[in-house]
């Protein structure tokens, strides 16, 4: 049978299929030996999880009443996400503007701020909060100084982008005026990245808040501290209220951030 | 006074497409240059703003203050003071989608105030009054608040019209100004943009030879990068299927009506 | 009567002078109107930096009396590499089965959760499970299945496979919501067995998205893995956080530079694929 071009006969198909996934299949048992990894014991070894549930429930609310520190560990993981990803964002924004060809003639400059931008990309946020728990102390203190850095780093290189992709023309315009650079990026620039930069910012702010409170175990302080210590301290029914708290704020803040996002990009900035 | 000479330009491909193309435009005259689609005439209109570089060949401009300038050879800060008085039209309106219809207007002094004072948005009553004027006069001042991406196609061109009007400019360069608008309101413009002629050069691309005969006073022809035709803006039926292409003429005998054009 | 007609069309479409004042930018004082942002914004600031205990210049202090601990971070350890290299390895492996397997779970949670698909009771149900998920950090969820299952690889794929199903999920659930009605009608219109439906109407259509969400999930799963590790999933993460405690800094800094190596090559992986991929 010769083969149409531009078309793969159905058997052969069927067999391009069947390969590719018997191959991954064995790559995939092949990966789980390797590590020692056993998806069987998920269900022979499930009443350990039966356990833990019975010794989480109910969940303890009475610490809500008992414990006000509980309350400056919420303000805490909900401020420090809000400072990380205002100064972040900022920062991200300025490095951004450094690293985009509209807005950066100098190439020199723009490696640079690439190359920073980078960096922090790939810097795991574990070494960085490792560092400032170091050099600054357990606390949020420590826990926004890294989320600043790896919004920085995330935001930045999404930020160049944006800042790249925005039409070009009416900057061309702007310039055919008589216009200087900064008042291309002004009246040019400015007006088609500011949408971008305002969701990305409540954005920022959702995956701040739960990063944050990963950051917590490694003393970033927060709702994330708590947590740690309370599982720590084999305390799982107020472990488990911790969590429940922690779902509604995550939830809430999302629902807030979203609210506001749309009210503020309706409005004519 | 725009005095063009001898500029050529060629594509990175190798293809030619400004070919030695020399003339010039002075105060009084509203020349409308005409020319088959991708015949170069666009692309002359960027090298007379300075928006590209020919690689050979010189453009003067007169300006206000007297003095001629050579714009392909400014260094950047003094092209960037003559591109002040220069009104473009672009082709695809170029307007900032975001801002208003007023501020895409202002856009159009934004070189003649300083960056300090445009960074801070300090427009004065007096120019805010003025670029609704501009408005007035293409019939879009009832849009003044309104977003520019929320226009039609048309009321994009008289935005962009009017802001190249509010640059008070001392050489306008209107790349086919009519293109999106109804038949009425291009006259509105063109009868607009006919008497500025009198105090400035006026070169606007058209693909509308019935329009330019009855405004323009010269007409210019392009054909693949080079100038076939400069001279009385009435063109026979003759000198248009020579500018255009024979399809011209087939379309015409199959109708056996009255010409289109 | 023309020139008349004109003149009264050019008054109608004219805005009254208060129209055109109100549009002018800079009347009432144009940024009187980003004072209240802005200062609620500022205020917020200061709150959040009281609550947070900010001081900067601590931070230069601590930075300042730290940097000769910190400066070993800059010699890595070469001779270390040979007893990293099993546990970089376990890191990269537990990224790649916990999206293998989270990406598989996550369509049959996705078609459980489009509403084009599934009856409203099991949609809301799987949906508001879902979303308490993504609630959730993995780091939190690891947690506590350490707490059930102890450390070790097996509590850190099992949580990146949760987070994968609450994250890819949603995503494809909604990839599967804005799916043309026209592949699902027409599937049914030759009179296809729901599961036939279902499979070449539905799944086969997302192959695309469900890969580029699954290399998008890959590259933060490798991020995640290191975190993880530091908790109890084992791997390079875990190599890190020990060697950076008992202060075997040159160790540490081999370890991180592993980690980086491992970063970028899944970054460039993934971009190559998704290259071959879609192209
Ligand atoms: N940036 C560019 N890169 C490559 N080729 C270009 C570029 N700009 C223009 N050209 C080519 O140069 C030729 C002339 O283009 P130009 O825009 O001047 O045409 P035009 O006469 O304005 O046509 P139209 O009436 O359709 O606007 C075209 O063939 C076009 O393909
Ligand atoms: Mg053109």
């Amino acid at each position: 049978m010769n083969a149409v071009p531009g078309y793969t006969l159905p058997s052969i198909k069927y067999k391009q299929k069947a390969t590719i996934a018997t191959a991954v299949a064995f790559v995939f048992v092949g990966l789980c030996v390797a590590m020692g990894f056993d998806p069987a014991l998920l269900f022979t070894e499930f009443h350990y999880v039966r356990d833990l549930a019975g010794s989480m429930t109910p969940p303890n609310f009475k610490v809500f009443w008992s414990d006000a520190g509980i309350y400056m560990a919420i303000a805490e993981s909900l401020c420090m996400a809000f400072l990380g990803t205002l100064l972040g964002g900022l920062g991200g924004l300025a490095l951004a503007f450094g690293s985009a060809g509209p807005t950066m003639p100098w190439k020199g400059v723009r490696m640079v701020c690439r190359g920073i931008l980078t960096l922090l990309r790939v810097i795991p946020t574990l070494i960085l909060i490792l560092i400032f728990v170091v050099s600054v102390g357990i606390g949020p203190f420590s826990g926004v100084l890294t989320l600043l850095l790896a919004t920085i780093g995330g935001f930045g290189q999404l930020f160049t982008q944006v800042i790249e992709q925005a039409e070009p023309k009416p900057l061309e315009a702007v310039y055919s005026v008589g216009a200087s650079r900064v008042q291309v990026i002004r009246f040019g620039l400015w007006p088609q990245v500011l949408p971008s930069f305002i969701a990305n910012m409540f954005y920022a702010y959702d995956v701040n808040l739960r990063a944050g409170i990963g950051l917590g175990i490694f003393g970033g302080g927060g709702v994330g501290f708590q947590l740690f210590m309370a599982i720590r301290l084999l305390h799982y029914k107020e472990a488990f209220a911790l969590i429940c708290v922690t779902v509604v704020l995550i939830v809430l803040m999302e629902k807030a951030s979203d609210l506001l996002r749309t009210s503020l990009l309706q409005k004519n900035l | 006074m725009i005095e063009v000479r001898h500029i050529c330009k060629t594509l990175p491909g190798g293809r030619r497409v400004l070919d030695d193309l020399s003339f010039t435009v002075r105060k009084g005259e509203f020349v409308g240059v005409l020319g088959a689609s991708g015949a170069g005439k666009t692309l002359t209109l960027r090298c007379l703003n300075g928006l590209l570089k020919p690689d050979s060949g010189s453009i003067l401009i007169a300006l206000p203050g007297g003095g001629v300038e050579d714009i392909c050879k400014v260094p950047s800060r003094k092209l960037r003071q003559i591109r002040q008085r220069i009104g473009v039209v672009f082709q695809g309106y170029h307007l900032v989608k975001r801002l208003t219809v007023l501020e895409n207007v202002l856009v159009g002094r934004l070189g003649q105030i300083s960056t300090f004072r445009s960074l801070i948005y300090g427009f004065k009553d007096k120019e805010a009054e003025e670029a609704v004027a501009a408005l007035e006069k293409v019939k879009v001042a009832h849009l003044a608040g309104a977003r520019v991406s929320s226009l039609s196609g048309g009321e994009m061109q008289r935005v962009a019209i009017a802001r190249a009007i509010f640059q008070n400019p001392h050489l306008l360069l209107a790349d086919e100004p009519i293109s999106n608008l109804d038949p009425s309101n291009a006259k509105v413009i063109m009868r607009l943009i006919r008497p500025l002629c009198e105090e400035m050069p006026v070169i606007g691309v058209f693909h509308q030879p019935e329009m330019t005969a009855k405004y323009c006073t010269r007409i210019i022809a392009i054909k693949e990068g080079r100038i076939v035709y400069d001279g009385q803006p009435v063109l026979t039926q003759e000198q248009l299927i020579d500018i255009y292409g024979e399809e011209l003429r087939q379309i015409e005998n199959h109708n056996h009506e009255r010409p289109v054009l | 009567m023309n020139v008349l007609s004109y003149k009264k069309n050019r008054m109608s479409t004219l805005p009254s002078k208060r129209d055109r004042a109100s549009a002018l930018p800079y009347k009432g004082g144009r940024y009187l109107r980003y004072l209240l942002p802005l200062g609620v914004l500022g205020v917020l600031t200061w709150l959040s930096s009281m609550v947070c205990h900010t001081n900067w210049a601590s931070l230069a202090k601590g930075i300042h009396e730290s940097l000769p601990y910190f400066k070993n971070l800059l010699a890595p350890d070469w001779s270390a590499l040979s007893s990293l290299l099993k546990p970089a390895l376990d890191s990269v492996l537990i990224a790649l089965v916990g999206t293998f397997a989270g990406t598989l779970i996550a369509v049959f949670f996705a078609l459980s959760a489009a509403s084009n698909v599934a009856p409203r009771p099991v949609r809301f149900i799987v949906r508001a499970l879902m979303g308490i998920e993504r609630a959730l950090p993995e780091i939190v969820i690891l947690l506590f299945l350490v707490a059930a299952f102890g450390m070790g690889p097996f509590s850190g794929v099992l949580s990146l496979t949760i987070g994968c199903v609450g994250m890819l999920g949603k995503l494809l659930a909604d990839a599967i919501e804005e799916l043309d009605p026209v592949y699902i009608e027409s599937m049914e219109a030759v009179g296809a067995r729901k599961v036939q439906v279902l499979f070449f109407g539905v799944i086969q259509p997302i192959v695309p998205t469900i890969v580029s969400y699954g290399l998008f999930r890959f590259e933060m799963s490798i991020r995640l893995s290191i975190v993880l590790g530091a908790v109890g999933a084992g791997g390079i993460g875990m190599e890190l956080y020990r060697a950076f405690s008992l202060y075997e800094y040159p160790r540490a800094s081999m370890a991180l530079l592993l980690i980086l190596v491992l970063v970028f090559l899944s970054e460039r992986g993934a971009a190559y694929l998704r290259k071959k991929y879609f192209t």
